[in-house]
């Protein structure tokens, strides 16, 4: 028993409620070392939003309104939805070392640091510049982000694959079926098992019965 | 290795008990299975008689101008043919039949074999039910 529970603590994190959630996940090593079982830390308050009201996705272009980069425009690289924060890529930026030992003195990187949801606005694409943002329902049932000062949509974001392939510039491989041998339509619809079919296909006749048997 | 290395951490002491005890585990002399289905008949002069229809047979069909292969390009798109049921084989390959012979005049509720329709699965060597065919 000590054991299994052991390799299971690794497996699902338990959080307490007042726990603070920064950029590592809960899991890490890292976050462990911030936040070990026992600290108690000023509470920081969130404001709620709802799930279905959340504005920002991931591959989003957004610009920043208040801070060091104010006025800037980045993609979105992470979404912190327990703090309302939002990673965009190289932007307010600090430099830290990374990677440091006793005798090397770590590779100097810059590394960004979470926005408030509330100092960042997306982009309307007509004329790129900041807008606030409606959810609403087009003709055809399909819920969108409206921009309040155009009314045009802002599409969603396409989402990239964690491996990096593209599909429409894939190329296909030995091993690879092509698109139209796949989408063929070869079934001849026919009341006789696969089994059947290949042993009248390759002419196997097979006359003998299973056994009765009984099982308990 | 695994288990091993939380031992030696010192955490906690003594034997896994916990784990599936398999033939990885325990002295080269331990000799355990894993399951596998008997090919043949262990006789009583301790010998093993391998009988040839125990023992699984793939029986492929030739495969020349054969077009599918193993994977799929990531082009393709999802196809777009509704799932087979039960209902929708009745429909393709033997209410057009029975509508036909129902017009002719020459449908009769005995004879529903030639359709298709089987009264019981007995003498059969690919039952429905109870299922014996892997697929």
């Amino acid at each position: 028993m000590r054991l299994t529970a052991l390799l299971s603590m690794a497996a699902r994190v338990v959080v307490p409620k007042d726990y603070r959630y920064g950029t590592n996940r809960p899991w890490t090593v890292a976050a462990k070392r911030l936040n070990p079982p026992g600290k108690r830390r000023r509470k920081v308050f969130v404001e709620p939003i709802a799930p279905e009201e959340w504005p920002v996705l991931r591959g989003d272009t957004v610009e920043i309104l208040a801070g060091k980069d104010k006025g800037k425009q980045g993609k979105v690289i992470q979404v912190f939805r327990r703090r309302n924060w939002v990673i965009l890529e190289g932007l307010n930026t600090h430099h830290r070392y990374i990677g440091k030992t006793p005798d090397y003195r770590g590779t100097y990187i810059a590394s960004e640091a979470p926005i408030l949801l509330h100092d960042v606005a997306l982009i309307d694409p007509s004329d790129r510049k900041p807008t606030e943002i409606e959810w609403r329902y087009t003709e055809e049932g399909e819920r969108v982000r409206v921009s309040l000062r155009t009314g045009r949509v802002i599409p969603k974001p396409v989402v990239e694959r964690r491996d990096g392939i593209v599909p429409q510039q894939w190329k296909d491989g030995p091993k690879d079926t092509s698109t139209e041998d796949a989408l063929e339509k070869t079934y001849i619809p026919s009341l006789k098992t696969l089994e059947e079919e290949v042993m009248e296909k390759l002419g196997i006749q097979e006359n003998r019965r299973h056994q009765r048997s009984y099982w308990y | 290795m695994g288990v091993l290395s939380t031992l030696i951490r010192g955490l906690v002491r003594g034997a896994d008990r916990m784990s599936e005890f398999t033939s990885k585990r325990g002295s080269r002399t331990h000799n355990k299975g894993r399951g596998a289905r008997p090919a043949g008949l262990k006789l009583p002069s301790t010998k093993f008689l391998a009988i040839r229809a125990m023992i699984p047979e793939l029986v492929v069909p030739p495969l020349d101008g054969f077009k599918l292969r193993p994977y799929v390009s990531y082009r393709a798109p999802k196809g777009s043919e509704p799932p087979l049921t039960a209902q929708s084989l009745f429909d393709e390959v033997v209410a057009p039949q029975i509508k036909k012979d129902f017009e002719a005049g020459t449908l009769s509720k005995d004879q529903l074999e030639k359709y298709g329709f089987e009264p019981t699965q007995e003498g059969k060597l690919f039952k429905l039910y109870p299922k014996n065919y892997v697929r």
